[in-house]
């Protein structure tokens, strides 16, 4: 059974009817489907092009659905449901409903690559989910990930001043994320660090926090990624709202 | 008159061959092998498809037929090392360090087997009970039977995996090999003839049976030999000691795909002939993009490449069936007949 009519027969989508009987006999009760056609309306026929806009989602069209890259991966192999090649037919179909069911697993990708390396088309599986979470994010469906404030912290430092300071880096991350700052794991590698590094390169980390060095002449290149990084958001922002006003039925929805 | 020189003594060059001493013109047929056939010949391929011919008998007849003809000079263990000329005018070294003047020419080299070597998650060559079609197909011709080959034991579970060095960008073979998925089933039917009780499965991607094959192939391996599809492209094939087991995703329900079976057949795709850079150099033909022997034009001239008075035919163009191979080359016999009569009748005016 196609997919789509699947999710018609879900508890939560049948029809029930208390009292009805249809020539005399009485038919009350849960209805299944084939008792009433049902047309479905809620087709986001943009969503792929809304995905592909994302880093990494540019090559999603070429998914033949073969199923290497869900067999291969890391994730699935410990949560089912973390499925990539149905999610890229649940995108291509433009079956927007079905994908935020799994709205909550999406971003589990550990990033180990497993399905790129066996992926026949060349879809660059990975690139997708990347894409796909941070398209649930933008569209509010899911709050920012924790691993997304730590990509943006990151990226800020690098943006800023072409280096990043670990310490900095974590610390922000912690604070952001709202966890304390003094974590099992990280005293343990402190003290770890601590032992072993020579006084000066301690000394030099301690100062590097309170003057924040910066690449040399970083000025130009900084420059040059905001405009880079500003150009992708707009084209972004106007792909996504453009396919946003092609949704009719969705807005009459809101 | 000027002989036409055919190379390659496959399907396909055998039928050209044929085509022309039918119209009265000498061909020079060069094999690099030691014996004419091509691969259904030398790869020892069972029953064919459609026909339902032994390869031995049915391709064998076309080997004799041409050896029989006196019109037809076979050059065995031979190749062409250079050649030169104009229409009606060509002259070729051969390996054998004798010379030979044509008129024009009909490359009718065919294909190289995909090696399997080149999908390692595959276990072909890792595991002895992970096989290819080709040794399916000698298993049955020989008159051995379908066995695994670590024990001998008839398979109780054979899977096979279709699309094995085809529509697979990782190893840059982004074509389909037309004919696997038909053969696979071909071989599905015999096993379940032979081994009543071997349950045969077919993993695929989509299912390629054109035309006729639909029915005498796909439909009746569901309806007639209860053979089992399902949609998967395997990701790993693995061995726990005695069994081979196959990993995949069966994606119509979902579900993941962890299964032992007693036997793996790899249906092997038609990779370019492994010769093609050499004759491209030789003979100063263009090469497809993929690898094979360009055409020039689908629709004018029939066979010609993107040198005038050389011709292609067969599973050199591209992966082709022998019904069509033959079909190119008895097409492309026509245009090399064509040419180098017509030069010939200029010359004598
Ligand atoms: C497993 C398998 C099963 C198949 N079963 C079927 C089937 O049942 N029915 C069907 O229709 N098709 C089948 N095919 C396809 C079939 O093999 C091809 O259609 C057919 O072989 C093509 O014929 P050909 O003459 O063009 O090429 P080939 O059969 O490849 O013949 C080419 C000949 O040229 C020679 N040659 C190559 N290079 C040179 C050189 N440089 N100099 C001199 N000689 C050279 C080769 O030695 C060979 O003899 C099968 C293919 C595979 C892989
Ligand atoms: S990169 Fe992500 S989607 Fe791909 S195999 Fe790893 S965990 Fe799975
Ligand atoms: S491996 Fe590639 S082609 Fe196959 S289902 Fe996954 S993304 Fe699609
Ligand atoms: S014919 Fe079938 S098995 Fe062969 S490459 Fe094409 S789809 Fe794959």
């Amino acid at each position: 059974m196609p997919i789509h009519e699947k999710s018609l027969i879900r508890p939560e989508n049948l029809k029930v009817h208390d009292k009805l009987s249809i020539d005399g006999v009485d038919v009350s009760g849960h209805w299944s489907t084939f008792i009433e056609t049902r047309v479905v309306p809620d087709y986001n026929e943009a969503l792929e092009k809304e995905i592909a806009a994302f880093p990494g989602g540019d090559k999603i069209h070429r998914c033949f659905q073969c199923g290497s890259c869900t067999n291969a991966c890391t994730i699935n192999a410990i949560e089912p449901r973390f499925n990539p090649r149905y999610w890229i037919y649940l995108i291509r179909m433009g079956m927007e409903q079905e994908l935020l069911r799994d709205k909550d697993i999406i971003w589990q990708c550990v990033s180990c690559h497993k399905c790129t390396n066996i992926c026949p088309r060349s879809v660059e599986p990975e690139g997708v989910m990347k894409a796909t979470a941070l398209w649930l994010e933008e569209k509010g469906y899911t709050p920012e990930s924790p691993s997304h404030v730590f990509d943006k912290e990151f990226s800020r430092q690098v943006f800023e001043r072409g280096k990043i300071e670990d310490t900095e880096v974590l610390h922000s991350f912690l604070v952001k994320t709202k966890q304390p700052l003094l974590q099992d794991w990280l005293v343990a590698i402190m003290w770890g660090i601590a032992k072993r590094v020579p006084v000066k390169w301690g000394l030099k980390t301690a100062l590097a926090q309170v003057f924040k060095p910066r690449t040399r002449s970083w000025k130009k290149a900084r420059a040059a990624i905001e405009d880079y990084i500003y150009e992708e958001g707009e084209a972004r922002k106007e792909k996504l709202s453009r396919s946003r006003a092609k949704q009719p039925h969705l807005e009459a929805a809101e | 008159m000027k002989p036409i020189l055919v190379v390659g003594g496959g399907p396909a060059g055998l039928a050209a061959t044929h085509a022309l001493a039918n119209v009265g013109q000498p061909s020079i047929l060069v094999e690099k092998m030691d014996r004419l056939g091509g691969a259904p010949i030398f790869s020892g391929y069972a029953k064919l498809v459609p026909s339902g011919r032994w390869a031995k008998e049915a391709i064998g007849g076309m080997v004799s037929r041409v050896e029989q003809d006196s019109l037809v000079t076979v050059k065995t263990n031979t190749k062409v090392s250079t050649f030169d000329g104009q229409p009606g005018n060509f002259t070729a070294k051969l390996s054998d360090g004798t010379s030979v003047e044509c008129g024009s020419v009909i490359l009718a080299t065919g294909f190289s087997h995909f090696d399997s070597v080149n999908k390692p998650e595959w276990g072909f060559g890792l595991f002895p009970d992970v096989v290819t079609t080709t040794q399916v197909e000698q298993m049955i011709s020989s008159g051995q039977g379908v066995r695994c080959p670590s024990d001998a034991r008839k398979p109780k579970r054979v899977a096979i995996l279709l699309c094995v060095g085809s529509r697979d960008r990782q190893i840059g073979r982004e074509w389909c090999s037309k004919i696997c998925c038909t053969v696979s089933a071909n071989l599905a039917m015999e096993i379940r003839e032979e081994l009543p009780d071997c349950h045969v499965y077919i993993y695929y991607m989509d299912i390629r049976t054109f035309g006729h094959y639909e029915t005498d192939y796909y439909w009746r391996s569901q309806e007639e030999f209860k053979v089992k599809y399902i949609k998967a492209r395997i990701a790993e094939v693995t061995s726990d000691g005695k069994q081979v087991i196959v990993k995949g995703e069966d994606t119509l329900v979902k579900r993941p795909i962890t299964i032992p079976f007693d036997l793996v057949v790899h249906a092997i795709g038609m990779d370019p002939n492994v010769d093609n850079m050499t004759l491209s150099a030789v003979f100063g033909v263009d090469l497809h993009k993929h690898g094979y022997i360009a055409r020039k034009d689908t629709y004018g001239s029939m066979g010609a490449t993107s040198r005038p008075g050389i011709f292609v035919a067969g599973a050199a163009i591209g992966p082709e069936t022998i019904d069509d191979s033959i079909a190119q080359a008895n097409a492309a016999a026509m245009s090399a007949f064509a040419v180098s009569r017509e030069l010939t009748k200029e010359a004598a005016e």
